[in-house]
């Protein structure tokens, strides 16, 4: 039991009757309770609906499926390639591929929703590389992962040392390793705990009025997903923090702790202008961007005080309390009666019958 | 109020302390929806003890747990969704 959870020794074999942290093990337990396909929802009504938006509202709409599919092609990925290599304990292992499986799932629904939507999804897909808007946050995203996976690839085949690649100097050793984790780890946490919300709330917007509700049925499924997520990146970040892990972590986190407080902050700040952008040609009933700038940093304060950080903004009430409606799991659970499943018997039974079949049968 | 709701508590009735109130919890109903009851404003999400948002600080008394708790609570604290108190409390809420 004295392995940390990153940078220890190899996992070796995948058992789970030893472990460090079984938190892990119990998420991976929800979560895999938490399954849904996106083929279960039926979005084939949001189609008559979204043909009755007000082109700034088709903007909005538009525009959040674009960046979500950012955010989930990064995150079905990245914890992937970045974490696995450096993971030390099984449950912590296979928690990851759990978690990214869920958001390979959560981007396959983007193009199930979109398909829908369009005669040829493919012109929405092929913006989101060139979106300006969304191009700039996407390099923030996945800056941290991309010095951690560079970083871990010289550490693994070169050993410790400085290298001088490209013109550049890359001072290689465990500790600057663990930093670039620790900051990493905080800018999923961010990610997890901000940037999806801008987009849920707008969705939840719609489907209180009653429009797209197909597809606000899946962003539900999501949310509760990326809560999960959330949950996890703060358990790890808090078990560094209170030294019930690695102890060098315990160091960094409070070496780095301002760093941390900034990654979260430019989250807090790209999601506001995110806000501005999406109601760049008008706002949408029940929502606007002052409101939606109030959430964030609303869902700020809370997120940040979940990992030890201090409240940065004024603190107030819920400024869209409708959200917790559609984020509470009571209201997720839905009933085999009420959706349409209509994929579950394919190919279960045979019901093909020739004349042969009865061929030795005797009367 | 305070003196108003404490003396219609029965004996055998726990009662939640927060800030200035007193609010008598009815058997089986969690804390959080004691809190509701009273027109408080809480923070909450899943209900369901794995996002976190509904975490409290506990500053007397004790709690049992419906489900177990996914979210990451410190040891004085206590996700108000799933608890049910098994004493008088006393919380703080965090904002």
């Amino acid at each position: 039991m004295v392995e940390p959870m990153f940078f220890g020794n190899s996992v070796n074999v995948a058992r789970y009757d030893q472990q460090k942290h079984p938190i892990f093990e119990k998420l991976i337990e929800k979560q895999i309770s938490f399954f849904w396909r996106p083929e279960e929802v039926d979005v084939s009504k949001d189609r008559v609906d979204f043909s009755k938006l007000t082109e700034a509202e088709k903007h909005i709409f538009i525009s959040n499926l674009k960046y979500q599919t950012l955010l989930d092609s990064v995150q079905g990925r990245s914890p992937n390639i970045a974490f696995l290599p450096i993971i030390s304990l099984p449950e912590l292992e296979t928690w990851v591929e759990t978690w990214s499986f869920f958001e390979t799932i959560h981007s396959r629904s983007y193009t199930h929703i979109l398909r829908n939507l369009f005669s040829n999804p493919s012109e929405v897909f092929d913006d989101i590389v060139v979106n300006e808007e969304i191009k700039r946050r996407a390099t923030d995203i996945s800056k941290y992962y991309d010095d951690l996976i560079f970083a871990t690839q010289l550490y693994q085949s070169q050993g410790e040392g400085t290298y001088e690649l490209d013109g550049e100097t890359h001072v290689i050793n465990l500790r600057e390793l663990k930093k670039l984790l620790y900051l990493c780890m905080n800018s999923v946490n961010a990610l997890e705990a901000i940037r999806f919300y801008v987009s849920f709330a707008c969705t939840f917007a719609f489907a209180e009025r009653e429009l797209m509700e197909g597809n606000s049925k899946i962003i539900r499924l999501i949310a509760r997903d990326e809560n999960i997520h959330l949950t996890s990146t703060q358990h790890i970040l808090n078990l560094w923090a209170k030294g019930k892990d690695d102890p060098e972590m315990a160091e960094i986190a409070h070496e780095c702790a301002d760093q941390a407080r900034e990654i979260f902050l430019t989250a807090v700040q790209q999601e506001k202008e995110w806000a501005k952008y999406l109601f760049k040609d008008g706002s949408m009933l029940g929502l606007n961007e002052a409101i939606l700038c109030d959430y964030v940093e609303y869902i700020a304060n809370q997120r940040m005080g979940a990992i030890g950080l201090k409240h940065e903004f004024e603190s107030k009430s819920n400024p869209l309390p409708w959200m917790n409606n559609y984020l509470s799991s009571d209201n997720v659970q839905v009933a085999p009666q009420e959706v349409e499943v209509s994929s579950y018997l394919v190919s279960q039974i045979d019901a093909e019958v020739s004349a042969d079949d009865f061929g030795d049968f005797d009367l | 109020m305070k003196n108003q709701t404490t003396s219609t508590t029965s004996k055998s009735q726990n009662v939640i302390d927060i800030d200035y109130l007193t609010l008598p919890s009815k058997d089986g109903d969690s804390v959080l929806e004691t809190l509701e009851k009273a027109n408080l404003d809480v923070h909450f999400n899943c209900r369901e003890g794995y996002c976190g948002v509904c975490r409290t600080k506990l500053l007397a008394g004790t709690v049992e747990y419906r489900v177990e708790p996914l979210a990451f609570i410190d040891d004085d604290e206590i996700l108000t969704c799933c608890t049910i108190p098994t004493s008088n409390l006393k919380i703080k809420m965090e904002y």
